[in-house]
């Protein structure tokens, strides 16, 4: 009986040990490097803006949360606050494509310049129209240069 | 002639140069809901759209929702998920509106200004009237605006059992800033 006991006492407390291992584990799971992780798309930037331009449904299922490689050249450098975003712009119609930097890699974004031809891996967030720009724009967090 | 050509060009452009709509694409928002139970529920968004109308005083923010950064995934994926922030139906979060004490504040000289906001904040498909203290720092062609507030929750219909169970804050605190060139 004292044996039968033991044993539901100690399948009890693997049990417990694993489920506080899961928790513990998704507690502490953090975002990889975005240098080190595959992307799932490599775009040309005008070609990006042009495919959310067309179908915004579309390109945001295609797309979003996905790891991004964007080639293109870099129009402007917004430092603000703590952060350095780095934006691409389809001059034509005011759309832009806009990459927010993992910490680690904020030093990358503040070294590019104007009108440098770049490469950029992020996650995308997604695409949608601003009212206050009248333009559509598309958002990107957690970027690293793609070397 | 040509001194009073020159004195209404340079009061037109003076004019303009005060009167436009300043915008960003590189405001910040960050919310932080966490609680003694749980120190995840945080996060911001770097690429927060904001504009300004020094003239009239209009204050608007467009933010994707999808651009919040959390550190851990799976707090990232139950933020956006149907039960929560609902990001595939419901994009982005507005805020319009105004400020009040437009009067108080001179953009045209360096200092810090306390103001008053007030506007209608849409989160979640909800739109709510909101209130909030903010500061106007006024530096050369810089003008830097900063406000923490708190929203409720319940208030924009955003539920779950995690706020009940104590580890997502009911009125998480939310800190604005955008700064205009």
């Amino acid at each position: 009986m004292l044996k039968k006991y033991k044993k539901w006492l100690l399948a009890l407390l693997v049990l417990l040990l694993a489920g506080g291992g899961v928790i513990w584990y998704m507690f502490t799971l953090k975002y990889d490097d975005t240098a080190s992780v595959k992307a799932d798309y490599t775009v040309n930037a005008m070609d990006f803006i042009k495919e959310f331009k067309q179908d915004m449904t579309a390109a945001n299922k295609k797309y979003s949360e996905k790891i991004i490689v964007v080639n293109g050249t870099v129009s402007a450098i917004e430092m603000a606050d703590t952060t350095a975003n780095i934006k691409m712009v389809d001059t034509t119609n005011g759309a832009y494509i806009i990459f927010a930097f993992q910490q680690q890699h904020l030093q990358e974004a503040k070294a590019m310049k104007e009108g440098e031809l770049v490469s950029i891996k992020g996650s995308c967030s997604n695409g949608a129209f601003s009212s206050i720009l009248e333009a559509e724009y598309i958002t990107f967090k957690r970027c690293a240069v793609n070397k | 002639m040509k001194k009073t050509i020159l004195s209404v060009a340079l009061v037109m452009a003076t004019g303009l140069l005060f009167a436009q709509k300043k915008t960003t694409t590189s405001a910040t928002i960050a919310f932080d809901a966490t609680t003694a139970l749980d120190a995840l529920p945080k996060a911001e968004n770097k690429t927060v759209i904001a504009s300004l109308d020094t003239k009239s005083g209009a204050v608007a923010f467009e933010a994707a929702v999808k651009s919040f950064a959390f550190a851990n995934p799976k707090m990232q994926e139950h933020f956006n998920s149907a039960g929560w922030m609902n990001s595939d139906q419901f994009a982005t979060a507005t805020f319009k509106g105004s400020i009040t004490n437009l009067k108080d504040v001179k953009f045209n000289k360096d200092g810090t200004y306390a103001v008053t906001v007030t506007g209608d904040l849409t989160i979640h498909g909800e739109t709510k009237p909101v209130e909030a203290k903010g500061t106007i720092t006024v530096s050369g062609k810089t003008i830097k605006t900063t406000s923490d507030f708190t929203v409720k929750l319940e208030d924009y219909k955003v539920n779950g059992g995690a706020i009940a169970a104590g580890k997502v804050s009911k009125e998480p605190k939310i800190t604005v800033v955008a700064e205009f060139n």
